[in-house]
């Protein structure tokens, strides 16, 4: 093979494949969305908000889901629906991260990410709190 | 105090060295004991700062910020020593520490004969202060009434530490976060012998030099990567060892980027070749390394990754990048200095089926795949979200079939030469049994026509180098190294395709004693035992007992689950049998203990609501709650009663009832409520429920309990709720990755003895 028939060859591997590339890329794309949006949208998508403590959770062992309620940083709130249990670390977490898709009246998460960085990066106050006992 | 004064010390001996390197480099030489000097003071500063560290750990002064917030008194010594990597500061003293490991056998080696001495240790000793800059923002050696100002009085000693993540409680936390710094910080050195060259302007014997480190960072790096799969599946209980992961894809994009760099190299050894995209690939693999630490460690992609680590703060933020981008930039400026010097390096035109235009291609595909993880890991930072992981899989597919197919024939081609007949002739017999196989695989159940194509790959490259390894094991050959790693990689595509593609999962709900049938095995839940860990006293866990049986043979299985007080959940970890061809997977989900009540027994009611059961109605005016506040300390306290306040009706009387449940220590307790005459009815006050406005607000869930009937009926029992899942062939996957190490060491000393001869 010549040098340049070489080129030509490699050039379009690499075009296809880019091409192929950008196509999947594309269509893997996940989106940061709040709850309004999220009803817009017929993909997957992910949400970012708190869980709402005071209201309804719990663990549905028949259906295998977790139940509970979100307020995402817009305060939508959303009845939130995962396939599985409550997440480790999800009482700790300063936020979670919903992804999954709308379902008529809730939101049906695949996974759910817990942001734990309170109790990782400790306060002043917890030192004091241990000095008591 | 001592702790922060040696990080300034070996920071600034760190810089002096480097400094008089350079001033050798450019040729006074006079310069060059000063900089060894240097690096030796540097490297026992960091010895004695680590040193150090493990010293405050191993005794507890948790008047130190770090080790109050990583450890407590009740960790066991294996993990108490992992302390000293498990947080934020201490990893980056774990990086700087393994650097100056690498630091000191790359001075002993470089100083033997004219290997880049000046130039590699320049270079090297400019990493080692970049470390030192982040420790001294970032510094583990800060007083907690420095960490939290005000807040603490200065001196005070707290009693105990807050002690270590329980997700990070198992025997990987203690060798997997080493393994894989040794790893990254041992490419340090083969970047700093490609800027050498560039500097030195001599480009032949520097891969000579590079190779046994690139080697030596593979293995490394490989064995780290796959402990972390380990971690996840065994332990975590991800359900799988492999996520794409921002963590996971930031410490396999360099690993891939090796690779391809090894095999280059190879070819230039025996070509002349390839001069230039060896230089990159090892300036890339280590940029690499810089890059997913500021992926990892600087918070940008906190929203999407389970493991990364918190916002660092802004110093280390900005320290980080002037890092990536100052090595970035030397390595640029480098190359562009030497642009002319680098063009002429021209080889002779390859042949296209040759060994080395084919290692070649090989590499290329290698990067292509690297290209594609680093992508969809960086994604985030352009546009807020995440790359669906069906991404990594879809793309990573064919390049994977490629690597496999371009692997067996390039070593079936000669160095050099174009020779086709002898080729075909030995495509042969690897190909005929790889079909053989195959078409085996297809017709138990391997239908997807990639999935076929990626076995026949894997087989094929498998066949190969199986043949070449018994000969070369019969002739002594010494290039058996990379055979036994080839037969690793295809084994553990192999393993990838039975454990993923064809793994099998199904939730159960496993009431006590009942048995239950699920892929072929009998699974009872025989209860839940508790048992004590030595490094967490504060919970009890429990083992929940799964006897799986099959054929008359039987097994227990123990899940575990505890509430953990550090986290303020329940944490999970799976069980595992290991069969031969196999594994059976039990991830636990949760346990539903049985109701008090039945559920045809119990009404929810909106305020002002009125329900009817058999003969009464029952009417929910609204809550008590007395002086008990809502989410107030006595509700957090778990001491407390409530009540709700109810009308009931029956065919003779109104009454108001106010049923109450009393709460000790978080365990309800539901105190009964009879209306006057009728003792045929109980009514208890079940729950308060507050949901979406949609749903009805605030409601109560009363029981009306018929006691003529309850007597009679049987209790239910707990049940175990678990996801069992079917794991074909992993084992394959996980022989297969130690094969890969295997031949990774062997490579290494056969490279070893080349530079000794």
């Amino acid at each position: 093979m010549s040098k340049k028939s070489k080129t030509i060859t490699g050039t379009l591997i690499i075009l296809v494949f880019l091409i192929i590339g950008f196509m999947s890329f594309m269509d893997s794309k996940i989106e940061y969305v709040n709850f309004a949006e999220a009803k817009e949208r017929m993909r997957t998508v992910e949400v970012k908000g708190q869980w709402l403590k005071d209201k309804d959770s719990g663990f549905d062992g028949s259906t295998n889901t977790f139940t509970f309620y979100m307020k995402d940083d817009f305060n939508n709130e959303m009845k939130v629906v995962l396939d599985g249990a409550k997440p480790n670390n999800f009482d700790v977490a300063e936020a979670v991260v919903a992804k999954g898709k709308m379902k008529d009246g809730y939101f049906q998460a695949k996974e759910v990410l817990t942001k734990c960085p309170s109790k990782y990066e400790a306060d002043g106050k917890e030192v004091q709190q241990k000095k008591g006992g | 105090m001592i702790g922060k004064f040696l990080v300034y010390a070996f920071f600034t001996t760190a810089l002096l060295s480097s400094l008089s390197y350079y001033l050798t480099h450019l040729g006074k030489e006079k310069f060059l004991k000063a900089g060894r000097l240097f690096f030796h003071l540097t490297a026992i500063g960091i010895l004695s700062t680590a040193a150090f560290l493990m010293y405050s750990i191993l005794t507890h002064q948790y008047q130190l910020a770090y080790v109050w917030e990583q450890s407590n008194s009740e960790l066991q010594l294996p993990l108490l020593m992992s302390t000293f990597y498990s947080g934020q500061e201490g990893s980056f003293m774990l990086w700087t520490t393994m650097t100056g490991i690498i630091g000191i056998f790359l001075l002993n080696y470089v100083s033997k004969g004219d290997r880049l001495e000046p130039q590699v240790m320049s270079i090297f000793t400019l990493i080692i202060s970049f470390l030192g800059l982040i420790l001294i923002l970032k510094s583990p050696f800060l007083y907690i009434w420095e960490k939290f100002p005000g807040e603490v009085e200065a001196g005070f000693m707290p009693e105990d530490g807050r002690g270590l993540n329980p997700l990070l409680q198992n025997f990987w936390i203690v060798i997997h976060p080493p393994t894989l710094f040794l790893g990254f910080s041992s490419l340090a050195a083969p970047f700093c012998f490609a800027i050498g060259t560039l500097m030195k302007n001599r480009y032949n014997d520097w891969i000579k030099f590079s190779l046994p480190w690139l080697l030596f960072s593979g293995m490394i790096l490989g064995l780290g990567i796959m402990m972390g799969g380990y971690w996840a599946y065994g332990i975590l209980g991800w359900g799988g060892y492999w996520a794409w992961d921002p963590v996971e894809n930031s410490s396999f994009v360099p690993w891939l980027v090796v690779v391809a760099c090894i095999h280059t190299m190879i070819a230039q050894k025996r070509t002349g070749g390839y001069k230039k995209m060896n230089l990159i690939l090892c300036i890339a693999a280590y940029l690499l390394v810089l890059y997913s630490t500021f992926l990892t460690r600087s918070g940008i992609l906190g929203d999407s990754s389970v493991h990364s680590f918190v916002d660092p703060g802004y110093e280390v933020y900005l320290a980080l990048i002037v890092f990536i981008s100052l090595f970035t930039l030397i390595s640029v400026a480098a190359i562009i200095y030497r642009l002319k010097e680098l063009k002429a390096l021209n080889a002779e035109p390859n042949k296209m089926l040759s060994r080395e235009s084919t290692l070649f291609i090989g590499s290329v595909t290698l990067c292509a795949a690297a290209l594609v993880v680093l992508a969809g890991t960086t994604w985030p930072i352009f546009q807020k979200g995440t790359i669906d992981a069906a991404f990594y899989n879809k793309m990573n597919l064919p390049i994977a079939i490629m690597i496999a197919l371009i692997n067996g024939i390039s070593l079936l081609l000669k160095w050099k030469q174009n020779d086709e007949k002898r080729f075909f002739k030995s495509l042969i017999f690897p190909l005929t049994l790889a079909i053989i196989v195959t078409l085996g695989l297809v017709f138990i159940g391997v239908q997807d026509f990639l999935i076929a194509l990626f076995a026949l790959a894997s087989l094929f490259t498998f066949f190969v180098n199986a043949e070449l390894a018994v000969n070369a094991f019969r002739k002594n050959k010494t290039s058996i190294g990379a055979y036994i790693a080839h037969i690793g990689i295809a084994l553990v595509f192999l393993g990838i395709i039975g454990s993923s593609k064809y793994s099998e999962e199904e939730n159960i709900s496993l009431e006590l004693n009942k048995p239950q049938e699920a892929f072929g095995y009998t699974l009872t839940y025989i209860g839940a035992t508790p048992f004590e860990d030595p490094n967490n006293k504060r919970d009890t866990k429990y083992h929940f007992n799964v006897k799986i049986e099959k054929d008359n043979k039987e097994m227990l299985l123990q899940p575990v689950m505890y509430y953990s007080e550090y986290s303020k959940g329940v944490m999970k970890n799976p069980d595992i049998a290991n069969f031969a061809t196999k594994d059976l997977y039990l991830s636990p989900m949760g346990l539903v203990e049985p109701e008090a009540f039945s559920e045809n027994e119990m009404l929810e009611l909106k305020k002002g609501e009125e329900k009817t059961v058999g003969d009464v109605s029952v009417m929910f005016s609204d809550f008590d709650f007395g002086n008990v506040e809502m989410g107030g300390s006595e509700m957090q306290s778990g001491n407390y009663v409530i009540g709700a306040k109810i009308k009931v009706k029956d065919s003779k009387f109104t009454e108001t009832l106010e049923p109450k449940i009393k709460y000790t220590d978080g365990n309800p307790e539901y105190l009964a409520s009879n209306i006057s005459g009728n003792d045929t009815y109980s009514f208890y006050f079940v729950k308060m429920s507050v949901k979406g406005e949609a749903e009805g607000g605030a409601t109560a869930t009363i029981a009306v309990v018929n006691n003529k009937l309850t007597s009679q009926k049987p209790k239910a029992d707990e049940t175990l709720v678990l996801t069992a899942s079917i794991k074909p062939f992993i084992n394959v996957l996980w022989a297969g990755t130690v094969i890969l190490v295997t031949g990774f060491f062997i490579s290494i000393l056969r490279r070893r003895k080349e530079l000794l001869k």
